[in-house]
């Protein structure tokens, strides 16, 4: 990406989402940890595979280590290594979708219409063999997939080789997920088979986000433009968010939109407290864009809701009358009340709304109410109405 | 090769690599019984392999016939000839 004349920034795509650093400070110990757990893959790996579980809080760079393992790894060379990483709710939790676009890294015309799950992964396999290539699998978001398939899929992808006796073990996975709980909804060997190696990633100190930042600002912003006050600053706030690296990148480069704007020659911390009070930052821009296109009328209606209404909470049965408001005028047919408690589960789930059970007087019914978490419902209408654009 | 839908045939799979015969037949604009037979006839003479994945059937060029390698490149250079310049 090209610098802007008279920007602060080098070079912004150091501070994207997607953007895997060189190094990953503090990650140092995980990412040999990782190693040792593949080590085999690089001595003999005709004989087994490997399952790892990465587990963290939101910001803690479980994806960051996945991916640099995988890159590292597979340039060592030696044995063909292939590195393939979805994010399960990218592909709604299905395994089907999943395991197409795995196939699509090997074989971008093979047909996929009218397999089932099971076929395309025996497909799989049989590609792997002809290649002779061993895959790590990542799954990242991995609870998409358990909540969306369940054991069944799950079993499938972790004892592959048994129906394989005598052939090469070609997929080693490695599950992202934020808590090991979610595992727990897992039938007892589904949940064997994968708890046996794992890496926990700790939430990052105050000083370590100093670090994290202090790398990516040598990397994306000219020499000179963020001085320590402003990275110090940046990790403070990170830190009051959880540890939140993720967060901190974003709040930098925002940070760093904001002297921009003004034609400032240096991201002062003034252009951190502005970056920081437009609430919008709360939400991490990508969890929106990967919601799919009745998700995002749901959580549209729901702004338009707490944009229109001065109330704190909304009902749900309020909400769907809205969102059936945002479905005329996009010209589609509403979901029913069950997908939509599913949406709203999701939402949760993320951090975009929040929810509460409230109890009739009497302790006669129960009415699930709906409120944003310190989210301008102004700002995040806009910025869904020009994702929907996108569409 | 002796016939127009078996040309378009290996013109497709000369761009796209390997191919299911459903996927050829559409491409092809012809019905999958008569494509099917296409792909048997070429085939049998050594042009075209295929290879089966459970229930799926891809079709590529034999890479082990020097004559399928020189219709393929002939097809390719054919192709680059009908290519607008800029």
């Amino acid at each position: 990406m090209l610098p802007r004349l008279g920007s602060v920034f080098k070079d912004e795509s150091k501070l994207d989402i997607s953007y895997v650093p060189r190094r990953l400070p503090h990650r140092e110990k995980e990412l040999r940890i990782l190693f040792e757990f593949f080590s085999f893959l690089l001595r003999d790996p005709l004989r087994m595979t490997q399952k790892v579980l990465i587990v963290g809080d939101v910001g803690t760079g479980k994806t960051a280590l996945a991916q640099k393992f995988g890159e590292d790894i597979t340039r060592l060379g030696g044995v063909n290594i292939k590195y393939v990483h979805v994010n399960c709710r990218q592909y709604r939790g299905s395994l089907f979708l999943l395991l197409s676009n795995v196939l699509s890294a090997f074989h971008p015309s093979f047909p996929k219409r009218g397999l089932s799950a099971e076929e395309l992964l025996n497909i799989l396999l049989q590609v792997m063999d002809e290649q002779n290539v061993y895959t790590i699998l990542t799954l990242d978001e991995f609870e998409s997939l358990i909540d969306k398939e369940g054991s069944e899929a799950v079993y499938k992808l972790t004892r592959l080789q048994e129906s394989r006796i005598g052939k090469p073990h070609r997929i080693s996975l490695i599950c992202i997920l934020k808590n090991l709980e979610f595992l727990n909804t897992l039938d007892a060997s589904t949940r064997s088979s994968l708890q046996s190696n794992i890496v926990y990633l700790e939430r990052y100190t105050q000083d370590q986000l100093v670090d994290i930042l202090n790398d990516r600002v040598q990397i994306a912003f000219n020499p000179n433009t963020v001085p320590d006050d402003t990275v110090n600053l940046i990790a403070e706030l990170a830190h009051s968010e959880g540890g939140n690296a993720r967060f901190a990148i974003e709040l930098l480069w925002r940070a760093g939109k904001y002297a921009d704007a003004e034609g400032m020659r240096v991201v002062t911390p003034d252009c951190v407290r502005k970056a920081a009070s437009s609430t919008f930052a709360m939400i991490r821009k990508s969890d929106l864009v990967q919601l799919n296109f009745h998700e995002k009328l749901f959580l549209l209606s729901i702004a338009r809701f707490f944009k229109e209404n001065e109330e704190a909470y909304a009902s749900l049965s309020e909400i769907e009358q809205a969102y059936a408001i945002t479905c005329e005028e996009y010209g589609v047919q509403p979901y029913t009340h069950t997908q939509l408690w599913n949406y709203l589960q999701n939402l949760s789930a993320l951090g975009i709304v929040k929810k509460k059970v409230s109890i009739a007087e009497g302790g006669r019914g129960r009415t699930t109410l709906v409120y944003l978490p310190s989210i301008s419902a102004s700002e995040l209408e806009k910025e869904l109405v020009e994702l929907l654009e996108k569409n | 090769m002796g016939s127009r839908m078996r040309l378009k045939i290996l013109r497709i799979l000369t761009r796209i690599g390997e191919l299911n015969v459903s996927e050829i037949a559409r491409r092809v604009g012809g019905d999958h019984k008569t494509v099917k037979e296409h792909l048997k006839i070429l085939e049998e003479n050594g042009i075209l392999q295929h290879k089966t994945y459970g229930r799926i059937c891809l079709y590529r060029f034999n890479p082990n016939s020097p004559k399928a390698m020189a219709i393929q490149k002939f097809i390719e250079e054919w192709e680059s000839l009908e290519k607008p310049h800029a």
